[in-house]
């Protein structure tokens, strides 16, 4: 698939039903033009990873995903010698072969056991969607050598040489913001911040996502989660609900057959849209206002 | 793309550079990124340009908005670009570094600023640009300016320095034609003509700068002054002792914030610690702290106090009266600076102001930055003047 430009990126998207923004696909189009991994920051639940998965559908190319956590070593993220395996060789080979063979064979291809990073460099042509899910998450040792990967998209294994990568993965790193990422590892990428979309955009998601849904049910949905975003209902929240959990209250709804949302109903439903007890709190005695209808 | 090529990568060199001097961190790498990118993208969708170079030249969140102000100002604004151009030259051929900026005059579009940049990157970018400085500026009231032109006094103020009146100290130094004799240098002239006492040498007394007591005044009729007047305090007074409180419904302690070398550093820690920033007043309970917590830190009756305040004090009279004798007795000078001076009849109606007048030794005006150029002449005569 030849993607030439933002809007061939977009119409793309849509097409496997993800509905970005023009901004969006802009930068993803100069991602993939440019070969630059593209840092996607902003709140939880606004598309970022559900962006590698939708691209991965549109190139047709495998997404392998590395998720970030605080310890994460290079021998969770790069590769590890399968020492079990290995000694297991060692103790059937030593009757039948000399020290030096057994040495050499312990450190085979097959003893390897490759993790995300490495297996982006040997995925085929034409390559890999790298998906390095919450990088802010990883702690800064873990960011240099990133620096180092992301620059020339080759290791060295001590025993078996330099691997370099036969095409150099589309790169999406996301971050929630939770620190400050370093400017060397910014640098290296293109920057996009991932806002909530806003209304229309968000119905779209809605009908692409739930095709069956009731019109209605849709806009209401849109508009009541729109506005739990915006001030002042925004203040009172802990986090901000997500496209993510819209869509899952949606889904929700459209499985209890509602047409018409009450108080009630959002209070039943509640543990979908909040994921905190003081939230759902909080927005009980809002919800009159919240359900208001559009203003004509 | 040759002709035109060239041109637009001029432009987005001007760019990168307007949004280094505003604050961005741009390299040269990201601007033959952005380039190139710019190619990719083509100039027929200016919002599908705006956003390459945005994905190129940004990297964090908060500068967004700069950003997009700068792109307003740069693309939409042909004169601004063509001064900007004028104002920063290219470094001619072989020189490595490009020469400084020639400083321009505020161009017509200056006010307003251009709608929808913000006023934060607009004074950012005058600063940079080195508009709005002149005379004008000098001898405007501070509540009549824009903030942004706010912002370039603020910047003004820092530069302006101030001479505090020096007293007398009980040390002495080489030097001078009667008074005290030097002895050890007498001796030591009188050894080079074989012990005769050619000449008389002398010892005169040195000079050192009174100790300041400042008290500055931030409720919410202070407010435009206030932060000018830290400003200007914290770099005027930087070489002589001195102890800084501001003071609004309560005293507060600025000492520490003072203590650092940068400005803006000061207006933030200042920021933080002022928990009552356009309040009320209560002077009285102010000064009753002062005295409560650091009164070790009046240095006897040496201390000139320089209290800024518009004297629209929310108080009973008995109390402000008995605080301010205190102050009065304990110091050397009380200096009243009161920006209210800005109207040519102005007569105390309030009570902070009617016993301010009443205990102060001087009242001196600081609405403007010429006052402020002129603050140390009219503390010295204030000090001269007796009471």
């Amino acid at each position: 698939m030849v993607l030439n430009s933002a809007e061939a990126v977009l119409d793309g998207l849509a097409a496997v039903g993800y509905q970005a923004d023009r901004r969006l696909a802009t930068a993803t189009f100069l991602a993939l033009s440019l070969q630059r991994p593209l840092l996607l920051e902003g709140e939880p639940g606004v598309g970022k990873t559900e962006l590698a998965k939708a691209l991965s559908k549109l190139l047709g190319r495998p997404l392998i995903r590395l998720q970030c956590y605080d310890g994460l070593e290079l021998r969770d993220a790069l590769y590890e010698w399968n020492h079990a395996a290995q000694l297991l060789h060692m103790r059937a080979a030593q009757d039948r072969a000399t020290v030096e063979q057994i040495e050499r064979e312990v450190y085979q291809e097959r003893f390897l056991i490759r993790r995300p990073l490495l297996q982006a460099l040997e995925a085929p042509l034409p390559g890999a969607i790298l998906l390095i899910d919450e990088v802010d998450r990883a702690d800064e040792p873990f960011e240099a050598f990133l620096l180092e990967y992301l620059g020339e998209y080759q290791v060295t294994i001590p025993e078996l040489g330099c691997q370099t990568a036969k095409a150099p993965p589309v790169t999406i790193l996301t971050t929630n913001r939770t620190r400050d990422l370093h400017d060397a590892v910014k640098r290296r990428c293109l920057y996009h911040w991932l806002d909530f979309p806003e209304r229309e955009r968000e119905l779209a998601i809605l009908r692409a996502a739930l095709p069956h849904a009731a019109e209605a049910l849709t806009e209401q949905v849109a508009r009541f989660v729109g506005r739990l975003r915006s001030e002042p209902f925004s203040q009172v929240l802990s986090r901000k609900p997500g496209v993510a959990e819209s869509l899952e209250w949606a889904k929700a709804l459209v499985a209890m057959d509602a047409v018409n949302i009450d108080p009630e109903l959002v209070t039943a439903t509640a543990g979908v849209l909040f994921k905190h007890r003081e939230d759902m709190a909080a927005i009980e005695p809002l919800l009159g206002k919240l359900l208001l209808p559009e203003a004509a | 793309m040759g002709q035109g090529g060239g041109l637009l990568q001029e432009n987005i060199l001007g760019f990168g550079r307007l949004l280094r001097r505003s604050g961005l961190s741009v390299d040269t790498s990201r601007i033959a990124l952005a380039t190139q990118a710019a190619g990719l993208v083509g100039l027929s969708h200016r919002q599908d340009f705006k956003d390459a170079l945005e994905a190129v030249l940004v990297s964090r969140e908060q500068d967004r908005q700069l950003y997009s102000d700068c792109f307003e100002l740069y693309f939409r604004t042909p004169e601004f670009a063509g001064r900007l151009k004028a104002a920063m030259p290219p470094p001619a051929a072989g020189q490595s570094v490009p020469p400084p900026m020639r400083r321009s005059s505020p161009p017509a579009m200056v006010q307003p600023p251009t709608p929808g940049v913000s006023l934060k990157t607009f004074s950012k970018i005058a600063a940079a640009m080195g508009w709005g400085s002149g005379e004008r500026l000098r001898q405007a009231d501070f509540s009549s300016l824009q903030n942004w032109e706010l912002r370039q006094v603020e910047r003004m103020a820092r530069q302006i320095p101030m001479t505090v009146p020096q007293m007398p100290s009980r040390r002495t130094r080489g030097g001078g034609r009667s008074g005290r004799l030097d002895w050890r240098r007498c001796l030591r002239e009188a050894n080079r003509s074989d012990g005769e006492w050619i000449r008389l040498f002398y010892r005169r007394r040195r000079s050192k700068p009174l100790p300041l007591l400042l008290l500055v005044d931030v409720s919410g009729s202070m407010e435009r002054y206030a932060r000018v007047l830290l400003t200007f305090l914290h770099k005027a007074t930087d070489k002589v002792p001195r102890q800084i409180y501001c003071f609004g419904s309560h005293l507060s302690d600025l000492n520490e914030a003072f203590a650092q070398s940068d400005t803006d550093e000061m207006l933030r820690q200042a920021n933080q610690l002022i928990k009552d920033y356009a309040g009320g007043t209560r002077m009285a309970k102010s000064i009753a702290s002062l005295r409560d917590e650091h009164r070790a830190r009046l240095v006897g009756g040496r201390t000139l106090v320089l209290l800024v305040s518009d004297g629209l004090d929310m108080g009973y009279a008995e109390p402000i009266a008995k605080e301010l004798d205190w102050l009065v007795r304990h110091s050397r000078r009380l200096i009243w600076l009161n920006p209210l001076l800005r109207y040519e009849h102005y007569e105390p109606l309030s009570t902070g102001g009617q016993l301010l007048s009443e205990k102060a030794h001087a009242a001196l005006p600081i609405h403007n930055l010429l006052h402020l150029e002129n603050l140390a002449k009219g503390l010295e005569e204030a000090l001269q003047a007796g009471r």
